[in-house]
């Protein structure tokens, strides 16, 4: 389940879920104090205390589930050498405008396959987008960096797969795209 | 009469909005104000029309050239002149009349110049071929001219003129605000609504002055070092520490994310001093003043450090005890938002509530940014980043925190606009513009998360790719809807109708 929770359309939903009931319970109050009884409570300052207590308590329990539960799906976490999914396949590249020059670009599904890239001129992003549109990882490259910037993945599905730069570098950065095709594993 | 006060008053159309009322005796604190509001509604024309302009050049396929150089100067216009100038303009207003000193003198004519200047010389340099973005994506400026894709000069104007807005921001208004809460003359006649920095609503501004200058300084250093060299008055040899794409990314970023948080920090004070004004006992209190100046040092501390979430992609060329760093402090102004919200819904609870027009507006914004604070805080957890970095999710972040910030200040300006220009707004437009405001900014603001979510790269000049024309046609849909909110927001302030001073001023203090 928690695959389908980080992913872009989970983050929109994570979203929702903080935002509304900030946003109920703002209208609620609202118009309950400015139309429907617009007298000043009976409740005490003091008795405020326990409810905002208790609020302040879910929110910070919330925001630590979360936090916790995403740990396993930070790409190097989750390639870590303890995690035992060390990199089988090393796809090096060199971004530049407007193009990719990728050390291979057949991958076998199951295997990890880590990417190392860098940029050899301004910034430059390199997303890969599952054949079905949705975006699988993004990452960053600076030019004149001592190391590459690098993810580990492992592809699950055949098919054909789309780069992206996600990073705006100029008039053609629109159409700075490659592929990459992975086939079913021997 | 000022400079200023001549400038608003003879301006055709937009100096009729503002136009500074001189029977008062309180143009002192109202002259620069009203030309930087009255400036800004300019650029919030001009970025207004380029925000449509970019769908449209989708719709009608009018090529990437016209795209770029329209994302350039809508989102700069957007950003700078536009709302940055607007929280100037009421903010310095709003605390003159709160410490009863004068907004006169170089500072305020500095902070004004600096800003429009700074972005005509942008814009002229955009328009020379220059389209490098709203972020700066250094050595991009430079990478463009080598290839030929833009020239020399137009990068040597357009640094100059995002140097002389980097003045404005970081060092002149944040000089003009620490120069008026601990300097100068207090005029018994200039005090509207007295309060000390013990006031949430002016810890507030403090707080962001000093977030500005002092996260500012180390841009302002290597903008600097950049613009001799660029100019050949420092070789280019002495430059280079500062034209490392890392050295100016980090300075860039501290400075870049902090400035919204700046803007983030004055938000949450100025629903700390407007909504006491507006309660339905008379109190004028918040629930609790040491609740909302905790919110307050929670937002700064956490907000300063959790700019590191932009550098979270890089990995590992950029160390992960960054990310992790980043990521942790950005959950963190989460407790100072919760905070917040509860200091403000419980004064509601306590106190009741006046549901005049501008008040709602100023809610209306405050619950924009509360959204887009929730898509700030998922953007930023690390496993989510990978997914979201780069699309139009962090486009939809910027322009909502941007949005949400402008739309309060507007909202204040009602409380303002009488002592300021003598003259009422309509309530029956002031209630127009919140329904049209409400729905065209919660819908492009979905929207453009929903795009995100989809996978939609930000910054590219080719929307049909994967159906994503369904979200640049909605984005149309729910941009017009924001543009028709603002003209009917401009329209109140030309049909303002007169009032005698007196009431004005009274008003003003009510």
């Amino acid at each position: 389940m928690l695959d389908s929770v980080f992913t872009g359309w989970g983050a929109f939903w994570a979203v929702i879920v903080m935002f509304a009931p900030f946003a109920l319970m703002g209208i609620y109050i609202v118009r309950r104090k400015s139309v429907v009884d617009t007298g000043p409570t009976s409740l005490q300052p003091s008795e405020f205390a326990p409810i905002e207590g208790v609020w302040l308590t879910i929110a910070f329990i919330f925001f630590v589930i979360v936090n916790l539960a995403g740990l396993k799906f930070i790409p190097w976490a989750a390639a870590a050498p303890s995690s035992g999914v060390g990199p089988v396949q090393e796809i090096d590249f060199t971004a530049k405008s407007w193009a990719y020059d990728l050390s291979s670009r057949q991958i076998e599904t199951g295997k990890p396959v880590r990417f190392s890239g860098r940029s050899s001129d301004t910034q430059h992003g390199f997303a890969v987008y599952h054949p079905d549109g949705r975006m699988l990882f993004t990452m960053l490259m600076m030019p004149n960096t001592t190391k590459p910037t690098s993810v580990v993945y492992t592809f699950k599905e055949p098919g054909t797969y789309k780069v992206r730069c996600l990073e705006y570098c100029g008039i053609a950065h629109h159409a700075m795209q490659d592929e990459l095709t992975v086939v079913k594993s021997n | 009469m000022s400079f200023a006060t001549s400038v608003v008053n003879n301006t055709p159309i937009f100096g009729k909005m503002i136009a500074v009322d001189k029977s008062t005796g309180l143009e002192d604190i109202n002259a620069w104000p009203a030309l930087m509001i009255m400036s800004s509604f300019i650029w919030l024309v001009v970025a207004g029309v380029l925000g449509l302009v970019l769908p449209a050049t989708q719709i009608f396929q009018a090529g990437e050239d016209h795209y770029y150089t329209a994302m350039t100067l809508h989102a700069a216009a957007l950003v700078f002149p536009f709302s940055v100038q607007l929280m100037m303009g009421v903010g310095l207003h709003r605390s003159g009349g709160c410490v009863g000193k004068a907004i006169t003198g170089w500072l305020p004519a500095m902070t004004w110049l600096t800003m429009n200047l700074g972005s005509a010389i942008l814009t002229v340099a955009v328009l020379m071929g220059l389209k490098v973005s709203l972020m700066v994506m250094f050595p991009l400026p430079l990478v463009g001219a080598q290839m030929g894709v833009w020239s020399m000069s137009s990068v040597i104007v357009g640094f100059t003129g995002i140097y002389l807005v980097l003045a404005s921001m970081i060092l002149f208004y944040p000089m003009l605000i620490i120069k008026m809460m601990f300097f100068g003359r207090k005029r018994a006649e200039l005090v509207l609504s007295e309060r000390s920095l013990n006031d949430p609503g002016m810890l507030g501004m403090i707080l962001s002055a000093m977030v500005l200058l002092l996260t500012g300084l180390p841009l302002v250093v290597v903008g600097t070092t950049l613009l001799l060299a660029l100019y050949h008055i420092l070789p280019m040899s002495m430059a280079a520490w500062a034209a490392d794409p890392v050295v100016f990314q980090y300075s860039f970023f501290f400075f870049a994310h902090n400035l919204m948080e700046a803007m983030a920090i004055m938000v949450a004070s100025a629903i700390y001093a407007t909504l006491p004004l507006y309660l339905a006992d008379g109190s004028r209190k918040l629930f609790s003043d040491k609740m909302a100046n905790l919110a307050l040092w929670i937002l700064l501390v956490t907000s300063i450090t959790s700019g590191l979430h932009h550098f979270i992609t890089f990995y590992p060329n950029q160390p992960a005890a960054l990310s992790y760093w980043g990521s942790i402090m950005s959950w963190g102004t989460g407790i100072g938002a919760a905070l917040s919200i509860f200091t403000v819904f419980a004064t509601i609870w306590q106190h009741g509530l006046k549901p005049e027009v501008g008040l709602i507006a100023v809610l209306i914004g405050w619950g924009l940014y509360i959204f887009d604070g929730a898509s700030a805080m998922v953007t930023s957890n690390i496993a989510w980043a990978y997914q979201l970095h780069g699309t139009m999710w962090q486009s939809g972040h910027t322009m909502t925190v941007v949005l949400s910030m402008a739309m309060m200040w507007m909202g204040i300006l009602y409380h303002h606009y009488p002592v300021i220009t003598g003259r009422k707004l309509d309530p029956a437009l002031g209630r127009l513009y919140v329904r049209l405001v409400t729905v065209g900014s919660i819908g492009v603001a979905s929207v453009m998360l929903m795009a995100g979510a989809d996978g939609m790269p930000r910054r590219i000049a080719d929307w049909h790719q994967e159906g994503w024309m369904l979200w640049g046609n909605l984005f149309m849909v729910f941009g017009l809807i924001l543009g028709a909110a603002f003209l009917v927001y401009l329209y109140s302030l030309m049909k303002a109708s007169e009032m005698s001073a007196t009431m004005g001023r009274q008003l003003a203090r009510a």
